[in-house]
């Protein structure tokens, strides 16, 4: 095919493309993925039975405080990596603070117990699961990623793709909150910020494999 | 002949609104450039340049979504058909050597940004004479390192090094200008 051809081929098919389009896509990927992430916490682990109370309760919000603002940080990341324009990522360096903060309070909590009962604060009732059900959690959140990904033209693939996993990961901890009893910031600190951080890892070595075009 | 960013950027976001007229007329006033934009990097290599320009058009129609109206259309442009040539050449695995691939992502990067009005004369007089000559010879002039550095009696990898000191230097200049 000439390029005549092509170029009259595809003048065939100009669908308006919104302002919003771009963002949009990303919202659904995410949201798509976090609609069946919710799916099987409802289904599999259930809603901790203590939900009410716990709402009006620092640690929920602490908690939720730490994933969605990794989460939003992470989405901005995506949504700027998924232009082909290069564009400073300094910004992304902010990621750092929602970190420092918990650890501020992690900090605040080991001041204020008993040395003896720190190991038992530090690895809760289920840190043996966390990590794995954060991480597992995400995958449809990153898979809906992947979708919304179909129509961007990412050119840093490996920093894409870790930004894709960091999203994933914070919007599967943020919905496994529902489930998870656990209050101490050391905790969260640990166990989730493994999860969350591993999916970024992951996505940072898949990115090239799944994010080419 | 050159369409100018200005119109280039019209007939896109008329593209973008659904107009096909407009869309078709950039879709042919992008061959001329891209020609060239491969032409350049792929000597004698014709049948590459026409897949390549073929591949990027279809990059643009397909990923058009990803264009910020806010932002320069031929910086979105390049991208794109910089991240079209890298795949190819990762695709013949071909291997570039590194001080080629930095001119490739750098100095592309660095023009897009700074736009043809600046004046790159001005920009190298601000660096230290020896940078500024190592990326004039080589970057501009076109010489090899080899020969940049016989002229200047010093070392290769001493121009390799001004050559990326000198444009680290510069993009470091460009962007806090810009921003």
């Amino acid at each position: 095919m000439n390029v005549d051809q092509l170029i009259d081929r595809l003048s065939q098919d100009v669908a308006p493309v919104s302002p919003s389009a771009h963002s949009r896509r990303i919202v659904i990927g995410i949201a798509g993925g976090a609609v069946v992430t919710a799916a099987l916490v409802l289904t599999f682990l259930g809603v901790r039975p203590d939900f009410h109370r716990a709402l009006t309760g620092f640690s929920f919000w602490m908690k939720w405080a730490y994933t969605i603002s990794l989460g939003i940080g992470a989405v901005l990341a995506v949504s700027r990596l998924s232009r082909p324009t290069p564009s400073p990522l300094n910004i992304f360096w902010l990621l750092a603070v929602p970190v420092l903060l918990l650890a501020g309070i992690g900090i605040g909590e080991l001041v204020r117990t008993p040395s003896q009962d720190w190991l038992a604060m530090w690895l809760g009732h289920s840190w043996t699961v966390c990590s794995s059900l954060v991480l597992s959690l995400g995958i449809p959140v990153f898979l809906g990623l992947l979708w919304s990904f179909r129509r961007m033209a990412p050119t840093r693939l490996r920093a894409a793709g870790a930004a894709a996993g960091l999203a994933a990961g914070a919007w599967s901890a943020t919905i496994y909150c529902l489930h998870c009893p656990e209050v101490s910031a050391i905790f969260v600190l640990t166990w989730y910020s493994l999860g969350i951080f591993l999916a970024a890892a992951i996505g940072a070595a898949l990115g090239p494999r799944l994010l080419r075009w | 002949m050159q369409t100018s960013e200005g119109q280039l950027k019209q007939w896109m976001t008329d593209g973008l609104d659904g107009n096909a007229v407009a869309h078709e007329a950039l879709l042919r006033a992008l061959v001329p450039l891209l020609q060239s934009f491969y032409r350049r990097r792929l000597r004698g290599a014709e049948d590459d340049v026409e897949d390549l320009v073929q591949e990027t058009l279809i990059s643009v129609h397909t990923k058009r979504e990803t264009y910020d109206r806010e932002r320069p259309f031929t910086a979105w442009l390049y991208a794109i058909a910089r991240y079209r040539l890298i795949d190819h050449f990762r695709r013949r695995r071909v291997s570039v050597p590194i001080e080629d691939v930095e001119a490739i992502l750098m100095i592309e990067g660095f023009e897009d940004r700074s736009g043809a009005s600046m004046d790159v004369g001005m920009l190298l007089a601000s660096l230290p004479p020896k940078q500024a000559r190592a990326i004039r010879q080589t970057h501009i002039e076109g010489m090899s390192v080899a020969e940049a550095a016989s002229a200047a009696a010093i070392g290769e990898s001493d121009v390799k090094v001004s050559v990326h000191r000198g444009l680290k230097a510069l993009a470091a200049r460009v962007r806090g200008v810009t921003l």
